[in-house]
């Protein structure tokens, strides 16, 4: 396919504008951002794509902003033999229309026009290979995907075949694979499981198998039952004849067996009067046995009579015997008992004696106490007297003293205020006598002393000088005071009858002595009376001893005392242990009562018995004799006899008839006419399990005889053997289309790899101009570069630069479009690529350019890019400047005015690509 | 005295030539050709019923095999009971070895009594059994499927020479030993036995069921099979006839009536030529009565894969109209080689054309033996190929 031209009106931001293209070789459109160039790429895949009745996204996001017109998309094209306009219009009076002007002129409007142009488009070009071949804005060039491209495996295919061989309509073999693939799987999935016809064979087969089986199965059950049928019938015809011959052989046993029983019967009979006759010997036995018995029981007793009396005898002297003994017991205790009392006696003396000497004792203190008593009650009364005499009492003695120290105190106040008299004797003068108010003082040399002058004094020297000191009038008056008091002193002292306060005193201490003694004498006595309570009791006390005491004055010492107390002591311990013996003595005699007593009971219990015994005897010896007269023990001897032999003869007869049956085995007999009553039971429920079984076997039949079992197994064969050659046919058709799948597979893989050599001869051949020489590159079947080798080193492919993948991507599409014969080639377009690439390389990939489009009918190339310079290294490359493209109102001024229509390309190709028309809107079609 | 020898009715017989019931998904009539056939063995019941009311016949003797099998469904046994009762000269049943009278016999069976026109008479016991005055039949029916002696030897031990003016024939079901020397087999019937019996005038008649081919004994015409009535199976001599016998004490005159509309035919081929393809089409295409007809086809010789697909094509068409055709395997021995032109006519080029010439090459029949599997895959391969997208 090549595009001539291409016009876009109303189409996204462009209003009307028509671009030619190179019909060979590189077209670069070039133009700013936004001015429309990715537009004419997606305007060309909606016009071939998309029905003008579409809305989806693309088509709406063409519509131009804020107007009321639908995009509209026209191309000029020649592919194969044809040439057509084709024109669409969406969203707005949508519209189609085809003019096709070579081979054969045609004219197509609407959905036959888009038919047409898929149709031819379909014929012609290879659709996927004009997708693989385009490089996207903004993507990276990686690797197209060129495995698949029809186009170019032919293209290869021719490569690898060589020059010159000639292949006729290369169409035949399209879509072979995916037909035979197709074709597979019909059978099966691409797990290999079964599905389809061939899983629905081999489920009819299964179930043909499963049902055959089971009507098989019934068949054979209903054969087995018909076998069953004739045993059953075979088994009741011999069980009819065993029972037959059985019944005879049970008849005649049956007989025997009734002989043998009334014979039986008279065995027994026999036994029976055996065993009667054997009773009667036994009866007459017993009785001459008890006889026997009788006598010897009557011999017995009188033995024990006898015995009895002997011992009657013999204790006779043991009686005698413990009666000594207890008259010897006797008189020992008579004597042991005399004994005791003496003693008893003696120990009373001698405590007599010690009691006698205590009293003595107790009465010459008790005299004592007597004495010491009356001393004590005399001063007592002495002292009493006094004390009663004695008229200062305390009180009186402590008011004596109150008026006394009055009269110190008052003494003491007038000497006080008085006026003293000193006097002093020198110290060389001698002694000096004094004689002060009467009273002699003697002064010695040095010496002094003070008089206080209290009322008139005296003072003498004898001899020398008188000298009277009179106090003054206040004088007077304390001195007065003084003699006041000094009487009332007085005057106490002699109401009490003492003559001064010394007397007082000195009667106060003597009332206080007396007081003193009285307490000691009272204290004497309660200590003397202590135990008796007065004196008249003690007395009494001291006069009960003395009554008792024998008056005859002996006196009595404690060592007397002593010596008596153990002279009782001993005797005491005599008495007792005399006592004691008294009492052993007694005790034996009572001891030997009781022996006697003992004797005395035997005695009477062996006379006792010896009467019994005799008695007894006599009763036994009249038991005897009764019997004797009323049978005599020889009759008794003479019956047991005659029994005894009657009743062996029974026994014998018993024996004989018993042993006689014996002979014809009875035991046999029975035994087996019981065993041919089971026999016959036992054919009974033979018999009846034949029936049964058979009724059972014979309702099954019938059953299976309406189930049609034949026809169902019929059927099921026939099914069985379509479904077998069913599966058969399709097993050979999934097993034939597996091998063609398989065959052809691996025969284009085959091919293939040969398509790889003259593929990578032409990449190698444009990548080398970018690379240099020492370039070489791995390529795999499905035409993917894998390595790269640059100067030994090799890479793999994902490992290389963006800029290298990019170039080497860029390589293979244009291989590509240089590979493809020029009548089935589609346009290489490149949208804006080579970002990645650096100057040199740039300048380089120009050169690929020109290298891969220079050959005659060599392939489009289309390059929109907004950055030309990329672009500069293409030598052949025709540029076209795109500029935006406004409606009227907004037009530039600067752009230039009046439409350039140009057409029919073809005319002059050289000239006319690179041409932009913007087109005056005067007009719009439809 | 005339009466009607026929046997081996077979009623209830199912054939796999003619195929199975539909599966339940497929359409068609894969299986009406069955109920063609079943109800042809019905039709053939009436004809001979027909016949003997026509010809007068004193009874109608069926030698054996009555049912295919005593397990034949209600419906068979019913269907039977309507074309017996569909004419009214007297039928006598003997019980053969697909039918014997054993258990699950189905001559005694509830539907088969109940349903029973009052003319037929089942001879389920052995011995002499008066049918008229003046005539006797000599029952040996099978009693078991596997019986141990010769039924129709023992009957004729035990016989009497007929009285006077008495007409006996005897029914038995078997194969004469001279027709099937197995001596492992002990219910064979002993043709000396029958021979003498018919000598010294026990009976009259021995007529014979069990094979469906007619035959007459070369010594004594008296001694008969009448075949089935209708085909049964390809390798049936002259099936599909009635014996309508006229007896005397001395001699038996036969007629052979025909009653069967069916044929299996078996035809053997060679085939290695686009003629010899011809001539095979042409042959079936001659065939009359097509829907009533079964071929079998051994083909024999060495086919192209065109001319393989026009084979297949050709059998396929006249599949069509035949109750069936069969190519059976067993006997044939027909390979597929494909040739150039074969090669050529496919038109290959690239890789295709080498996957092809592969596997022509295994399917050419090096050492005898082609790959049918490459064969089939050639044959795919050709199919797609003329099958564009």
């Amino acid at each position: 396919m090549r595009l001539h031209r291409v016009r876009l009106r109303d189409f996204r931001g462009v209003h009307d504008r028509e671009v030619s293209l190179a019909e060979h070789g590189v077209t670069v459109l070039q133009g700013d951002n936004e001015v429309g160039k990715t537009s004419t790429l997606v305007a060309l895949d909606l016009l071939f794509d998309a029905a003008d009745s579409s809305r989806r996204a693309e088509i709406r996001a063409a519509q131009p902003a804020g107007v009321d017109a639908g995009p509209e998309v026209e191309a000029e094209v020649s592919t194969g033999p044809y040439r057509f306009v084709y024109r669409k219009r969406w969203l707005r009076r949508p519209r189609t229309e085809l003019h096709v002007t070579a081979p054969a002129p045609e004219q197509l409007t609407g959905a036959d026009a888009h038919a047409r142009v898929t149709a031819i488009l379909d014929e012609t070009m290879d659709r996927a290979l004009w997708r693989g071949l385009r490089v996207e804005q903004n993507s990276v060039v990686g690797q197209a995907d060129l495995g698949g491209q029809d186009a170019l495996t032919r293209a290869l295919d021719r490569a690898a075949s060589g020059p010159g061989v000639a292949r006729a309509d290369p169409s035949v073999d399209d879509g072979l694979i995916e037909r035979a693939a197709e074709e597979l799987r019909r059978y099966r999935t691409p797990s290999g499981r079964a599905t389809g016809e061939l899983r629905a064979a081999e489920v009819r087969l299964a179930d043909a198998e499963a049902e055959e089986a089971r009507c098989r199965a019934a068949l054979d059950a209903v054969e087995r039952d018909v076998a069953a049928r004739d045993r059953l019938d075979a088994d009741a015809a011999a069980l009819r004849a065993r029972k037959h011959a059985h019944t005879a052989e049970v008849t005649g046993l049956e007989d025997t067996w009734a002989a043998l029983q009334s014979r039986l019967r008279e065995v027994d009979a026999a036994r029976q009067h055996a065993v009667l006759a054997r009773e009667r010997a036994d009866a007459a036995r017993e009785r001459r046995e008890t006889r026997d018995a009788l006598i010897a029981a009557a011999e017995d007793e009188a033995a024990t009579a006898a015995r009895a009396a002997e011992a009657v005898a013999a204790h006779e002297a043991e009686h005698a015997a413990a009666r000594d003994e207890r008259d010897a017991r006797r008189a020992a205790d008579t004597t042991a008992r005399a004994r005791a009392g003496e003693a008893r006696r003696a120990a009373d003396a001698a405590e007599r004696a010690v009691s006698a000497a205590r009293d003595r004792a107790e009465l010459a203190d008790l005299a004592e106490r007597l004495r010491r008593v009356d001393e004590a009650a005399a001063g007592l009364a002495v002292a009493e007297r006094a004390l009663a005499a004695s008229t200062v009492n305390a009180d009186a003695l402590d008011e004596l003293e109150d008026l006394a120290r009055d009269v110190v105190r008052a003494e003491a106040a007038r000497d006080a205020a008085a006026a003293r008299v000193e006097l002093a004797v020198p110290e060389d003068a001698g002694e000096l006598t004094v004689v002060v108010d009467g009273e002699t003082v003697v002064l010695a040399p040095g010496g002094s002393r003070t008089l206080p002058v209290a009322g008139s004094r005296a003072l003498s020297l004898p001899g020398v000088l008188d000298v009277r000191v009179t106090p003054g009038l206040d004088d007077a008056g304390r001195d007065d005071a003084v003699r006041e008091r000094s009487r009332a002193l007085a005057e106490a002292c002699e109401e009490l009858g003492v003559a001064d306060l010394d007397a007082a005193r000195a009667a106060r201490r003597d009332a206080e002595d007396a007081a003193r003694r009285a307490d000691e004498h009272r204290a004497a006595l309660a200590r003397e009376l202590a135990g008796h309570g007065d004196a008249p009791a003690l007395r009494a006390a001291h006069d009960a001893v003395r009554s008792r005491l024998p008056d005859d004055g002996t006196p009595t010492t404690p060592a007397d005392v002593t010596e008596l107390r153990a002279a009782a002591d001993t005797a005491r311990a005599d008495a007792e242990d005399a006592a004691h013996r008294a009492d052993e003595a007694d005790a034996a005699c009572r001891s030997a009562e009781d022996t006697v007593r003992e004797a005395d009971t035997r005695a009477a219990v062996l006379a006792e018995r010896a009467a019994e015994a005799r008695h007894a005897h006599t009763r036994r010896l009249e038991e005897l004799d009764a019997a004797r007269v009323a049978e005599p023990d020889a009759t008794l001897a003479e019956a047991e006899t005659t029994r005894l032999a009657r009743a062996r003869v029974a026994e014998r007869e018993h024996e004989a008839m018993a042993a006689a049956l014996a002979d014809d085995d009875p035991d046999t007999v029975e035994a087996r006419v019981l065993n041919a009553r089971a026999v016959a039971e036992r054919l009974s429920g033979e018999g009846a399990r034949l029936e049964r079984e058979h009724a059972e076997t014979t309702g099954r039949l019938q059953a299976a005889g309406l189930a049609g079992w034949h026809d169902q197994l019929a059927a099921a064969e026939l099914e069985l053997d379509a479904a077998v050659r069913e599966h058969t046919a399709v097993a050979r058709r999934a097993a034939a289309a597996r091998r063609l799948h398989e065959t052809l597979t691996r025969h284009r893989e085959r091919v293939r790899r040969s398509y790889v050599a003259p593929f990578r001869a032409q990449v190698e051949r444009l990548a080398r101009i970018v690379f240099g020489p020492s370039l070489a590159l791995e390529i795999d079947e499905d035409l993917r570069i894998t390595h790269r080798t640059l100067h030994g080193t090799t890479v793999p492919f994902g490992a290389l630069s963006s800029g290298a993948q990019e170039q080497l991507g860029l390589c293979a599409r244009l291989a590509c479009a240089a590979l493809v014969d020029p009548s089935e080639g589609v346009p290489v377009v490149i949208d804006d690529a080579l970002g990645h690439s650096d100057p040199e390389r740039l300048a380089r990939l120009g050169a690929v350019f020109t290298a891969a489009t220079s050959a005659h009918g060599a392939a489009q190339v289309v390059v929109l890019t907004c950055t030309p310079e990329r672009y500069h290294g293409i030598g052949a490359a025709t540029v076209v400047p795109l500029a935006p493209s406004r409606r009227p109102g907004e037009r530039a001024a600067s752009e230039r005015s009046g439409p350039e229509v140009i057409r029919g390309a073809e005319d002059t190709p050289a000239a006319t690509p690179g041409t932009v028309l913007d087109l005056p809107r005067t007009h719009r079609a439809g | 005295m005339r009466f009607v020898h026929t046997a081996d009715w077979q009623l209830g017989m199912t054939r796999r030539i003619l195929g199975a019931r539909p599966p339940k998904e497929a359409g068609g009539l894969t299986g009406e050709a069955q109920a063609r056939f079943a109800e042809a063995r019905l039709d053939a019941v009436r004809a001979l019923g027909r016949l003997a009311d026509a010809q007068d016949a004193a009874f109608v003797l069926v030698c054996g095999d009555v049912f295919e099998s005593n397990l034949v469904g209600p419906d068979v046994v019913a269907r039977a009971c309507e074309a017996l009762g569909s004419f009214r000269t007297p039928v006598l049943l003997l019980p053969g070895n697909h039918d014997p009278a054993d258990a699950a016999c189905v001559l005694r069976r509830p539907d088969f009594v109940r349903r029973r026109p009052a003319h037929v008479r089942v001879l389920d016991t052995p011995g002499v059994h008066e049918i008229v005055p003046g005539v006797e039949v000599v029952a040996a029916p099978w009693r078991s499927k596997y019986p141990l002696t010769d039924l129709v030897g023992e009957q004729l031990a035990v016989l009497e020479p007929a009285p006077a003016g008495t007409l006996r024939v005897l029914a038995g079901h078997g194969e004469l030993d001279v027709l099937d020397p197995d001596d492992d087999e002990p219910a064979r019937i002993r043709r000396d036995g029958v021979l003498a019996a018919l000598a010294d005038g026990r009976v009259h008649y021995a007529a014979l069921g069990d094979r469906h081919s007619a035959w007459t004994d070369a010594v004594d015409d008296r001694i008969r099979h009448a075949g089935t009535p209708e085909v049964t199976d390809f390798d049936e001599i002259d099936p599909g006839h009635v014996l309508v016998v006229d007896l005397d004490e001395r001699a038996a005159r036969v007629t052979t009536e025909t009653v069967g509309r069916w044929r299996f035919v078996r035809h053997d081929a060679a085939l290695d030529t686009d003629a010899d393809l011809d001539a095979l089409d042409a042959r079936l295409a001659a065939l009359p009565d097509k829907e009533r007809t079964a071929v079998r086809l051994a083909l024999v010789g060495t086919l192209s894969l065109r001319q393989r697909s026009r084979l297949d094509d050709l059998l396929a068409g006249h599949g069509l109209a035949f109750a069936a055709v069969e190519v059976v395997e067993q006997h044939s021995d027909l390979a597929t080689v494909p040739d150039d032109a074969d090669l050529h006519e496919l038109d290959l080029h690239g890789f295709a054309a080498d996957a092809a010439t592969e596997l022509f090459a295994a399917a050419a029949p090096a050492e005898g033996t082609g790959d049918a599997e490459s064969r089939d895959a050639l044959r795919l391969l050709h199919r797609l190929v003329g099958s564009p997208r």
